[in-house]
């Protein structure tokens, strides 16, 4: 017992030891200390930290190349100006000043390198004027260059397809868009907004489905759906709408404009619409004011207004309107 | 208040209070001042993987002295002591406290007692059962019947409910028992010299040679009667039915007290001891109104003997039930329950340091020393793995933009990374000496049950939260709160059910 308790006691020591000796040397490599042989003094230091994306970029400091691939640290560095450069086989290098402080880490963890190639991929099998992107369905919508078709396919351009036929009375088309619920199309130009809708296998026979609003005195502007995938907000020159997307509807005027041709934005999570219009003032100089017109359905009577003829509602008066 | 209440609840607060202001004090230092705290947190870090290593080596020897020791023939060394050394008037006298364990656990206990290698008619067995257990009469009865004939004396007690002065705890029971043995003793004029008791928990079944190596270490001591002496504990009874979470636990417990058997300066007594008989009526029994029973007898003998009294540690094993239940999540409870009465351990440091105050004999330096070692293990145990696994990466996250740019923020988590690897490495000797304390492996269990005995080790960080800190905690801020604990015995397996 007593040889145990001496090899015991010397183990105690030892231990202290190690722990009293190491301390200072580990905590002055944690805050960044590094002994300087040659002074015998700590100097403090600085890391740059290097992320790339993708990773396993060479490292080259100061033009030296570093053992360690990206992502690597490089620690124990005198503060001052360092320049890396980071390559990466068939990828864009890249190069910058980094400058390091005492104490401190310069991160340089936003790095992509681009590959000399790019991954490019043509999407579309047939020409086409414009598209829209539906990332909920993974699918792709696109118009075509003559305007009389709306294709549809896979992001990864699989599965093209023509899903709908437009009439030609909207060529040429200004606009369109798919219906938040993917069961119709708006397309609009000028003076005429048609709808179409797919049938059940979100094609669309426009023979049967299709139905357009003319607006002979007015100039539209922009349309947008309404969350509810049934009412769409107009605007034209002269006034802010809603239009339900069914045979015969008739829009509902629901703000007077000013300005012949408003800047506006749907929001269509909150159903809100946010647009400019003009403003008179006493002294006779117009000024532009921003409007934001909710359009929630348990805020405001939307199918109430809608049940009403054209022109019985009256349209809302904006504050300190000038006409 | 009255000046000893005052002294008596301040020393009470202080561990908790200890542990909680450490804690605290992390936590909002690591808001305030993250490179404070960090340097604070690298540097406990550190001290764990020495520490881990240290107590590592100290596992590794003591494992060593108990295999060195297995087998021996230690009846043969006390028969070849010198006569007037008293092994031929040496008497063992076996108490087992119980409160509502029953045949199942019992009845192994004392076919075991029986199994051993000493002299039967020397060995009286003290069956001291409760009062208020419905069931005490008729085990009782029936253990009587099957091991009266085996000892050379052989007494069931039943310990009343209620007596003033008491709590319901386990050292009540056993005073009350060990009182029934003085009376026993006195009738057949045995002197207290030449007996040695040893208080076991119900479920313990000692190796045949226990009580010949406690003897030789008895009869061989320059001071035999200011001495306890400690088997290392190991819960194989039933271990192999054991789930993996009860069983590391366990295996770690036992673990833990052989290192401790290795650290001779802050060796206190630990559930099932042996004791002079002298010494226990001269200190008057175990405490009747505390839990941890089992350690404040030994510094009940420490200050009696103003300091002059030690544990000396048997590498024997006593071989006690792990503690489990019928799904992992009333493992889990049974087994934080059982580790927070270990824990209430800590109502030993108010009792020490008023002993202390009013013993003017023991060595300051002694005082401050033991009283240190006692405050400085039950903190330890408190806030370790809250340090380690909750506080550690707190500066980062609360450190700002600022600390986020700083290298210590950059080598924060390096450091604490490099520590887990290093105690994953220290795990590896821990695994190996497991298997090596293991039973065989009973007839009809996989030997893919040996496989996984391995494999379970992976489940360590687990278990560090759930029996790390948060028992000791709970213990010790309940005795900061003066809510004091009731003695609960440990659901065992099965067997308590």
């Amino acid at each position: 017992m007593y040889n145990f308790q001496k090899i015991r006691g010397c183990l105690f020591y030892l231990s202290l030891f190690l722990f009293c000796a190491g301390l200072p040397f580990i905590l002055s490599f944690a805050l960044g200390y590094k002994f300087n042989t040659r002074t015998f003094k700590f100097v403090k230091t600085g890391i740059i930290w290097v992320k790339t994306q993708p990773p396993g970029a060479t490292i080259f400091l100061n033009g030296r190349l570093f053992p360690e691939k990206s992502p690597a640290s490089m620690q124990e560095l005198l503060p001052g100006t360092y320049k890396i450069a980071l390559e990466l086989e068939q990828h864009y290098p890249w190069n910058a000043e980094i400058e390091v402080e005492a104490g401190k880490v310069s991160r340089v963890d936003k790095v992509i390198l681009f590959p000399v190639r790019p991954s490019l991929q043509q999407l579309n099998q047939e020409k086409f004027s414009s598209f829209h992107l539906d990332n909920e369905k993974k699918v792709i919508y696109y118009l075509d260059q003559d305007k009389k078709t709306v294709y549809r396919s896979n992001l990864d351009g699989s599965n093209f397809e023509d899903v709908a036929g437009l009439p030609d009375k909207i060529d040429p088309v200004t606009g369109w868009d798919v219906s938040p619920d993917k069961s119709k199309i708006f397309v609009y130009n000028q003076h005429r907004l048609a709808i179409i809708l797919f049938d059940q296998q979100n094609d669309a026979d426009f023979s049967s489905s299709v139905f357009a609003t003319e607006y002979p005195q007015e100039r539209i502007s922009e349309v947008f759906w309404h969350s509810d995938s049934y009412h769409l907000v107009v605007l034209t020159d002269k006034h802010v709408q809603v239009i339900e997307s069914r045979r015969g509807s008739l829009p509902v005027n629901l703000v007077d404009l000013v300005r012949g041709r408003p800047e506006a934005f749907y929001d269509i999570k909150e159903d809100i619409l946010y647009f400019s219009d003009s403003q008179k003032s006493p002294d006779g100089s117009v000024y532009n004011n921003l409007y934001k017109l909710e359009l929630r359905s348990d805020l405001f009577l939307l199918e109430k207004l809608i049940t009403q003829p054209f022109g019985a509602a009256k349209p809302a008066q904006k504050e300190g309107s000038g006409e | 208040m009255n000046k000893g209440i005052f002294l008596k609840r301040t020393l009470e607060i202080i561990p908790g209070g200890l542990s909680w202001g450490i804690i605290i004090g992390l936590i909002f230092l690591s808001f305030l001042h993250p490179v404070a705290s960090a340097v604070i947190i690298i540097s406990f870090d550190f001290y764990w993987i020495v520490r881990t290593v240290y107590l590592t080596t100290l596992l590794v020897m003591a494992h060593q002295r108990l295999f060195r020791q297995k087998g021996k023939d230690w009846l043969g060394l006390c028969r070849e002591l010198p006569s007037e050394r008293g092994f031929a008037r040496l008497y063992q006298v076996v108490l087992f406290p119980v409160y509502n364990e029953g045949l199942e656990v019992l009845r192994p206990s004392l076919e075991a007692l029986s199994a051993s290698h000493y002299p039967k008619e020397r060995i009286i067995v003290i069956m001291a059962f409760e009062e208020r257990n419905a069931l005490a009469h008729d085990n009782a009865l029936i253990l009587e019947e099957e091991f009266r004939g085996r000892f050379g004396a052989y007494l069931s007690t039943f310990h009343p409910d209620g007596l003033p002065g008491e709590s319901r705890t386990k050292g009540a029971n056993a005073t009350w028992g060990a009182k029934a043995a003085r009376k026993l003793l006195d009738s057949r004029a045995i002197a207290y010299e030449q007996v040695v008791i040893s208080c076991f928990d119900a479920d313990t079944c000692v190796e045949i040679e226990y009580f010949g190596c406690l003897s030789y270490h008895f009869l061989i001591s320059a001071k035999p009667h200011q001495a306890s002496y400690q088997p290392m504990p190991v819960y194989n009874n039933n271990i192999w039915q054991a789930p993996s979470l009860a069983r590391l636990i366990e295996v770690s417990s036992s673990f833990c007290q052989m290192i401790e058997s290795m650290r001779l300066e802050k060796f206190v007594t630990f559930s099932s001891h042996s004791m002079s008989f002298k010494t226990l009526v001269a200190i008057d029994y175990w405490p009747t109104n505390m839990i941890s029973d089992d350690s404040v007898i030994y510094w009940k003998g420490y200050l009696h003997y103003n300091g002059d009294y030690r544990v000396v540690p048997l590498y024997v094993t006593v071989s006690l039930d792990a503690a489990y239940s019928s799904n992992l999540w009333r493992t889990i409870a049974v087994q934080y329950k059982q580790k927070r009465r270990w824990a209430w351990g800590v109502e030993n440091f108010p009792f020490v340091v008023s002993g202390f105050i009013k013993n003017n004999k023991i060595p300051l330096v002694s005082k401050i020393r033991r009283s240190f070692h006692l405050l400085e293990s039950h903190v330890t145990w408190a806030v370790w793995a809250v340090i380690l696994v909750f506080i550690g990466p707190l500066p980062i996250f609360f450190g700002g933009a600022f600390f986020s740019q700083m290298s210590i923020a950059y080598n924060l988590p390096k450091i604490t990374g490099l520590l887990f690897r290093f105690t994953l490495l220290t795990s590896l000797t821990w695994v190996f000496l497991s298997w090596t304390i293991l039973p065989p492996r009973p007839k009809g269990t996989s030997w893919l049950k040996q496989g996984l005995l391995i494999i379970e080790w992976i489940f360590v960080p687990f278990i560090i939260l759930i029996v790390g800190s948060a028992p000791a905690i709970d213990a010790q801020t309940r005795l900061m709160l003066a809510r004091y604990m009731e003695f609960n015995p440990t659901l065992k397996g099965n067997k308590v059910l």
